[in-house]
C-alpha cells in the first residue's frame, strides 16, 4: 500500500508518475483533481472559499480563483499543458440547514465559482460530485487518474 | 486598539475569554445536569487560536464522525456556536432521557435526533445567555441546525464563514465531566473579529 500524501485545507499537493493524494472531509470546501495524463502529472487542491478578495493575498490556495490559477501555474512549470489538463471535482455541500443568513450558501457559491474559473481558464471538467449535504473525502490516484469519494454511511464512488 | 487578527490577542484578553468560556460552559453544565438528572461538571475551558489544519487535528481528526448542533448568532455579536457530540455523549443523553443506547449514529431515529438537537440547543443558549448577561450585549440566535457527519466538515463551517477575514479559527469552550468520566461534548464558540473586539470592549479589557 502506497503512503498517501495528505492535502490539508487551503492546500495543494502534486505528484508525478505515481502516488495517491488524499484530502479529508470536504464539506462546503471543494477538492479538485487536476491531471495531465500524458505526463502522469496530478495535483489535488482543496479550496475553501469562492473568490479571493483579501488585500494581502497571503494564501492563494484558500480561494477557488487564485487556487486554480496557482495550481495550473505550478503544473505548467512541470511541463503540463493546459490543452491536456483535465479536472474532477467534489464537495460544495451544505452541512447545516440554517434559516436566515447566507451560511449554507458557501458550498453553492464555491461550485459556481469553480465552474466559472475552469471555463475561463479553458480546463475540461471530466466529472463532479457536488452539492447535497454530505461530507466527502477525496482520493486521487495519479497513476490511473482515478478519483474516489468516501462519505459517511455511503458506498465509495470511483470516477 | 482593536485587533485585526486572532493572533494579536494579548494574554489578558485571552484570560478574559477563558473566563467567559468558563462561565458559559459552567452554566451549560448546570442546564445539562438538570436535563439529565445527573451531576455534570466541566473541565478547564480553553481558548484556542488555531490554523485550519491544526484545529481539525485538535478536535480528533477529520474523518471521525460526530453529531453537530449549530446555532448562528446575530445582533450585537456575530458568530457561530457549535456543539460537537461524540457517541459517548450521545449515549449518555439517550440513556438518561429515553432509556436506550445506540451503537452507531445511524441507529438514531427522529426522536433521538430531535433530543440531541434540543440538548445541544439548550447548552448553547445557556452559554450565550451567560455571555450576554455578563457583557450586556444582546444576541439573537437562529433555530438550531443538526448534522451527523465527519467532524472535519462540521468544523469547516465556522472556518469558511469567517475564512475571508482570518487564516485562524478561534474557539472558546470546554468538555463536560459526568460520573467522573470525561464525556466528549465540546461547546465551541467562534465569533467574528469585529464582534470579538466589541465583546472585549464591553468587558473593559480592550487596550
Amino acid at each position: 500500500m502506497n503512503d498517501k500524501i495528505t492535502v490539508g485545507i487551503a492546500d495543494m499537493k502534486m505528484a508525478k508518475g505515481s502516488g495517491i493524494l488524499i484530502t479529508y472531509a470536504l464539506g462546503s470546501c471543494i477538492g479538485l483533481c487536476f491531471e495531465d495524463p500524458r505526463l502522469k502529472l496530478g495535483a489535488l487542491l482543496h479550496v475553501m472559499l469562492p473568490l479571493n478578495m483579501e488585500a494581502g493575498r497571503k494564501n492563494p490556495l484558500k480561494y477557488a480563483d487564485t487556487g486554480i490559477r496557482e495550481t495550473l501555474r505550478q503544473m505548467e512549470a512541470q511541463g503540463g499543458l493546459r490543452s491536456r489538463i483535465t479536472v474532477k471535482i467534489a464537495g460544495g455541500a451544505k452541512m447545516f440547514e440554517v434559516n436566515g443568513g447566507n451560511l449554507g450558501n458557501i458550498g453553492q457559491r464555491n461550485i459556481e465559482s469553480v465552474h466559472t474559473i475552469l471555463r475561463k481558464e479553458g480546463i475540461r471538467l471530466l466529472g463532479e460530485y457536488v452539492g447535497g449535504n454530505v461530507a466527502r473525502t477525496m482520493l486521487f490516484d495519479v497513476d490511473t487518474g482515478q478519483a474516489c469519494i468516501r462519505s459517511y454511511g455511503k458506498q465509495d464512488i470511483v470516477f | 486598539m482593536a485587533i485585526h487578527s486572532f493572533d494579536e490577542l494579548t494574554s489578558m484578553e485571552i484570560d478574559t475569554l477563558r473566563e467567559i468560556g468558563s462561565i458559559g460552559t459552567g452554566n451549560a453544565a448546570t442546564a445539562l445536569s438538570t436535563m439529565l438528572g445527573k451531576e455534570v461538571r466541566i473541565t478547564l475551558p480553553e481558548v484556542r487560536i488555531m490554523g485550519y489544519n491544526e484545529a481539525i487535528e485538535w478536535i480528533g481528526g477529520p474523518e471521525a464522525v460526530t453529531a453537530g448542533v449549530l446555532v448562528k448568532m446575530s445582533g450585537q455579536m456575530n458568530g457561530i456556536m457549535l456543539s460537537c457530540q461524540q457517541l459517548e455523549f450521545v449515549n449518555l443523553v439517550m440513556h438518561s432521557m429515553l432509556g436506550l443506547t445506540v451503537r452507531d449514529y445511524e441507529e438514531l431515529d427522529e426522536l433521538g435526533k430531535s433530543t440531541l438537537v434540543e440538548v445541544g440547543n439548550i447548552a448553547i443558549a445557556t452559554f450565550i445567555n451567560a455571555l450576554a448577561g455578563l457583557s450586556g450585549i444582546s444576541v439573537d440566535l437562529t433555530v438550531p441546525a443538526f448534522a451527523v457527519d465527519m467532524q472535519g466538515a462540521i468544523l469547516a463551517v465556522p472556518m469558511a464563514e469567517y475564512g475571508g477575514m482570518s487564516d485562524y479559527l478561534m474557539t472558546i469552550g470546554g468538555n463536560f465531566v459526568c460520573d467522573n468520566k470525561q464525556v466528549p461534548c465540546r461547546l465551541l464558540l467562534s465569533p467574528d473579529i469585529r464582534s470579538l473586539n466589541f465583546l472585549l470592549k464591553k468587558l473593559g479589557v480592550a487596550e
